[in-house]
């Protein structure tokens, strides 16, 4: 009962395995679980059908997976037998079902069964075994760690890989199951490791497809891996300069492993390991001495360790350990080098060297000496720590031979030697020399020197490099130099120069020549050219400003750019200029030794924005923009319209005195109308009671008339007869002006004398022009009645002789002029002026009417009467 | 036997490999010795027995520094514990008493582990020392077998079995103590002498002779 209730158990769980319900059919081989096959083999597979059931052989049908298996794959072996074979491949993990179709009307389920096949690969076998176990304290670690190469092919099933140990001999066998997939490594716990045993270690590997194993075995010890040499210690030693001790502890008893030794050493500015051979460090040695080292150098020194006969592998390298061997004398003499600056009457001399390249040691001193003309000059103890240079004075017309040498505390280094010629000694130099880059490094190349007669020989080529502009650093040599074999015409400056900076490159031939037993030195004419590493595009632009601004055209000018910022050669400068805003450039380009321009054809009166951009091979920057206007008028013409405006004036000025002066009578008439000729006045006729009289005072008019006036204008007349006084007329005519033109003034302006020039003193002595009235007429005034002054309406102007009687005398002729009118009223003024009285006469007011007025009784006169009155 | 068929046959040559190879290896010493050469077989030999020498002498200084004992003690009779005195006219008798002897010292050093780990913490360097120094014994065990192979090869190594070492074990702390010094200080003599032994075969051109004989 129980067995076939397990049993049951057993079918079911075999058919939920296979998932079908229904067993019709069944495949062999089967399996509760996969089956798996080997890609690229092929699998047969036979479908049975059971006993009992309707179908036959024909109904059967091979499906893997979903699809449908083809029936050339098909193999009937009977009527209730069908095997397929399938060639596996590697993606064929499927259900692989045989299945016969249901019967049409039956209630029978369809008869199906299938099996799962899984695609793998057998196992690879593991390849390049190597297990280590390291050493632990004084001790090997039980843990030996085991690598092996699996193979790159994927088994695509579950495969196992363990690591077994053994110590042939002993029944304990310790393994290891690795758990990775495609396990490579594997750690083996030994328990203790089996010291000066063999030891036998295997790898295998299993799947459902097969088993692979790799085996190694060996002595223990060749597993094991020691510590590196411990307390490595590197001593120097006094008066050993080429040699350093080196000292190390066993890192392992010899009973457990006994070990050799290795050692390696580098200088510390070195990259390459020596390593002293194995021979010299075979035994089981604790210290070695390291020889021919170089003097004063830091080695920098490792040790490893191998059991011996390489019996085991080897340790890792012990912590470097660094020492300096002591010094020695320097084996090589400073690099002496020059630099000359001529100044007015001589040279500046700067030596500059290097330590030598073999120093040996730390540099404590230099030792200088020049001699001048053969003559020792001076002689110095430069200390190191200070800059490695020396400046002196060095006339024209001397050489000069300077040597050097360098101490450390082991001794002095050979001497160098420099010649520096007189000014005209000079020797010849390269005739030619350029340069180039290469890989971010300048190389130079020039002509060889021609031969030299004896005694100069051709000793080798030097090289110097200037940065431009000099640096300011003081400790820093203003140059740096390399020297090259005499043979050698192309090299590469071994100098980290600058990118972006200029320098001034010279190639020196030196000549050497024997003097005694010395060999002396020196230098060739150089041949300097300035290059660059890499050259860049300026830093700044150039600042330009308009120098002159013209109508059409505008100067500009622009400083050249600092060496600093050029960062390159300038190759050109490019101006642009557009008007205003408008951003429509022009632009001109002129050679990098231009730096002033002409901008031509521009619009007068208007805005233009103008840079220049400075150019280099490498690139190009603009300047900062400048805003100028062209001007309105070009050269010359603003003179020429001053000069035209000026003429113009003055032809209409000359025109118009030349208008005055012919219409002058006109303009006197204007100016100055006809005063009434009192003897052509009807009161003359009118008057019955003096015929006579009447009569007189024409007589004598016309006698006046013919003598003074001859019938012309009184300025006429004083041109013509008193040409001295021509300007003062003049000036008076002018001086009328200021109240009105002499010629066109106002009657009633004040007239004023010009003589003086003073408007003061013209405002003071203006004096109002006034008619003296007798209180009667011609006689018939009474003599009791006070004279009176009538302001005048007359617009004559003062004459001298009215403000100046002092003039009287002078210009007779002028004052008989007034003489004429006086004697119109010879009854009223003549009897008190014949006084000889020249006190000036008071004014009355003229009265409103002139034939009411009486004539003054005393009347004074302000004007002389010494001449001009003729007997009655 | 003439009437089995050829499959028969196949399975009968399959059954015997299969048993040469279970022999092969339950014989083990047979095949482990002849990796080596002698003269590698006798110079690691020595070196593991000297060193184990070295390694028991040094347990010992730690067992009786941590059992706060006296050398007198250790010195002390116990019928129980193997003897360690090398015994033998010849150089092979000697070096198959040695082996005797490291047979019969390996279940009484792990008698003495079993009770260092009870009395001591697990940390207790004396148990774990004991421990490697078990295992190393068994491999000087070999390394002598391998020896005798080559002293006396046609003549059968006694193995002695790893009896109990009747040693009762109602044995109090001091008992215990006590006893696995002298275990420890007997192991230590056995080693010294195991050493002496090998350098004497070693003196006596042993693996020249060996070699001569086409061994």
């Amino acid at each position: 009962m129980g067995s076939s209730h397990h049993l049951l158990v057993f079918l079911m769980f075999l058919h939920y395995a296979v998932g079908f319900t229904y067993n019709c059919v069944k495949i062999l081989p089967d399996s509760s679980s996969s089956i798996v096959v080997e890609v690229g083999k092929n699998f047969t597979a036979t479908c049975h059908l059971l006993e009992g059931c309707a179908y036959t052989s024909d109904d059967i049908e091979w499906r893997l997976g979903n699809l449908s298996i083809a029936k050339q794959s098909y193999h009937r072996i009977n009527e209730t037998a069908v095997s397929v074979t399938i060639n596996i491949s590697s993606d064929m993990s499927d259900w692989l079902k045989c299945t016969a179709p249901k019967e049409s009307l039956s209630y029978k389920p369809r008869s199906i069964y299938g099996i799962f096949l899984r695609a793998g690969y057998p196992p690879l076998k593991p390849k390049n075994l190597s297990c280590i176990a390291v050493q632990e304290d004084k001790d090997i670690s039980p843990n030996l760690s085991c690598s092996w190469d699996p193979g790159s092919r994927n088994p695509l099933i579950d495969t196992t890989y363990t690591v077994y140990a053994n110590v042939p001999g002993t029944v304990l066998t310790h393994k290891a199951d690795c758990k990775q997939h495609l396990a490579r490594f594997c750690v083996v716990n030994l328990e203790t490791f089996p010291i000066h045993m063999v030891l036998k270690v295997w790898v295998e590997v299993k799947n459902a497809l097969g088993s692979e194993r790799s085996e190694l075995q060996s002595d223990s010890t060749y597993f094991v891996k020691p510590n590196p040499p411990l307390n490595v210690q590197v001593l120097t030693e006094d008066k050993f300069p080429t040699s350093l001790m080196v000292t190390w502890k066993h890192p392992i008893d010899r009973t457990i492993l006994k070990l050799s030794y290795a050692i390696r050493y580098r200088k510390v500015t070195s990259n390459v390991w020596i390593e002293v051979p194995e021979s010299f460090t075979r035994g089981y040695i604790e210290s070695f001495r390291l020889q021919s080292l170089e003097p004063y150098t830091q080695y920098v020194v490792q040790m490893r360790c191998i059991g011996e006969s390489n019996s085991s592998y080897w340790s890792n390298w012990s912590p470097s350990v660094t020492e300096r061997t002591t010094e020695a004398k320097p084996a090589s003499a400073p690099d002496l080098w020059r630099i000359i600056q001529p100044t007015s009457n001589s040279r500046n001399v700067t030596l500059i060297w290097k330590a030598p390249v073999k120093a040996n040691g730390k540099i404590q001193f230099y030792n200088l000496s020049i001699n001048q003309n053969n003559e020792k000059f001076e002689s110095h103890n430069i200390a190191d720590n200070l800059s490695q240079m020396y400046s002196m004075e060095l006339p024209a017309g001397k050489m000069a031979s300077i040597e050097i040498t360098a101490n450390n505390s082991a001794g002095d280094s050979p001497k160098a030697t420099l010649s520096i010629p007189r000014s005209d000694k000079e020797l010849p130099g390269v005739k030619d020399m350029s340069w180039s880059v290469r890989d971010e490094k300048l190389q130079v190349k020039w002509t060889a020197v021609l031969p030299l007669p004896h005694p100069l020989k051709l000793s080798e080529y030097l090289l110097e490099w200037v940065k431009i502009p000099q640096s300011v650093h003081q400790k820093e040599l203003p140059a740096g130099w390399q020297r090259v074999p005499k043979n050698v015409t192309v090299t590469t400056l071994n100098a980290d120069l600058e990118k972006f900076k200029r320098y001034n490159i010279s190639v020196y031939p030196i000549y050497k020549y024997q003097s005694g037993h010395v060999w002396h030195f020196q230098p060739g004419r150089p041949v300097t050219r300035p290059a660059y590493v890499q050259q860049g595009p300026p830093k700044e632009g150039p600042t330009v400003t308009v120098t002159k601004s013209k109508k059409n055209s505008a100067e500009l000018t622009w400083e050249e750019i600092p060496l600093d910022s050029q960062q390159g050669f300038i190759i050109h400068y490019t101006i642009f200029y557009a008007i205003g805003n408008t951003k429509q450039w022009k632009s001109d380009m002129v050679g990098p030794n231009v730096h002033s321009y002409v901008l031509t054809d521009l619009a007068s009166e208007t805005d233009y924005v103008v840079y220049v951009m400075a150019s280099t091979e490498a690139g190009s920057v603009k300047g900062t923009d400048c805003t100028f206007k062209t001007m309105k008028y070009g050269d010359g013409e603003v003179e020429v319209i001053v000069v035209v405006v000026c003429l113009s004036f003055l032809f209409l000025t000359v025109f118009i005195i030349m208008i005055c002066l012919r219409k002058r009578e006109v303009i006197k008439k204007l100016l100055w109308p006809q005063v009434p000729d009192p003897s052509d006045s009807s009161i003359a006729h009118w008057s019955p009671d003096f015929p006579i009289k009447a009569d007189l005072p024409k007589e004598d008019v016309s006698v006046v008339e013919v003598d003074v006036f001859d019938g012309k204008s009184l300025c006429e007349e004083d041109k013509g007869v008193l040409p001295l006084k021509k300007d003062k007329y003049l000036s008076e005519e002018h001086s009328s002006g200021i109240g009105g033109s002499s010629c066109m003034s106002s009657p009633r302006h004040s007239v004023s004398d010009s003589d003086e020039g003073d408007s003061g003193q013209t405002t003071s002595s203006t004096v109002q022009y006034s008619t003296v009235l007798g209180s009667g007429y011609k006689g018939q005034t009474p003599s009791h009645q006070p004279p009176a002054f009538a302001r005048s309406e007359s617009t004559q102007p003062l004459l001298d002789c009215e403000e100046h009687p002092d003039h009287l005398n002078e210009s007779q002729s002028r004052s008989s002029y007034f003489r004429r009118g006086r004697e119109l009223e010879p009854g009223v003024l003549a009897p008190e002026c014949d006084g000889g009285s020249l006190t000036f006469c008071p004014v009355q007011e003229e009265e409103p009417s002139p034939v009411a007025e009486e004539p003054p009784a005393s009347a004074l006169c302000y004007m002389p009467q010494k001449s001009g009155y003729r007997p009655q | 036997m003439v009437c089995l068929s050829q499959r028969s046959q196949a399975k009968f040559r399959m059954i015997l490999a299969i048993l040469i190879l279970i022999a092969v290896e339950l014989v083990h010493p047979t095949v482990s010795c002849k990796n080596e050469t002698c003269s590698q077989l006798l110079r690691h030999s020595l070196r593991l027995t000297r060193l184990m020498s070295k390694r028991t002498t040094e347990l010992l200084e730690t067992y009786k520094t941590s059992q706060d004992f006296a050398d007198l003690i250790c010195d002390m009779q116990m019928d129980n514990v193997p003897v360690s005195t090398v015994s033998g006219q010849t150089i092979s008798q000697r070096i198959l008493s040695v082996y005797t002897h490291l047979k019969e010292f390996l279940p009484h050093m792990k008698t003495v582990m079993e009770q260092q780990k009870d009395l001591n913490p697990p940390t207790n360097p004396v148990a774990e020392g004991l421990n490697r120094m078990i295992t190393h014994v068994r491999h000087i065990a070999v390394r002598v077998n391998c020896i005798l192979e080559i002293l006396q090869p046609n003549i059968p190594i006694p193995e002695p079995a790893e009896s109990p070492t009747g040693i009762p074990h109602a044995q109090n702390i001091f008992q215990q103590k006590a006893y696995g010094c002298i275990v420890l200080t007997r192991l230590q003599e056995l080693l010294s002498q195991a050493v002496q032994e090998q350098k004497s075969l070693k003196k006596g051109k042993m693996c020249r002779k060996s070699t001569k004989n086409g061994s």
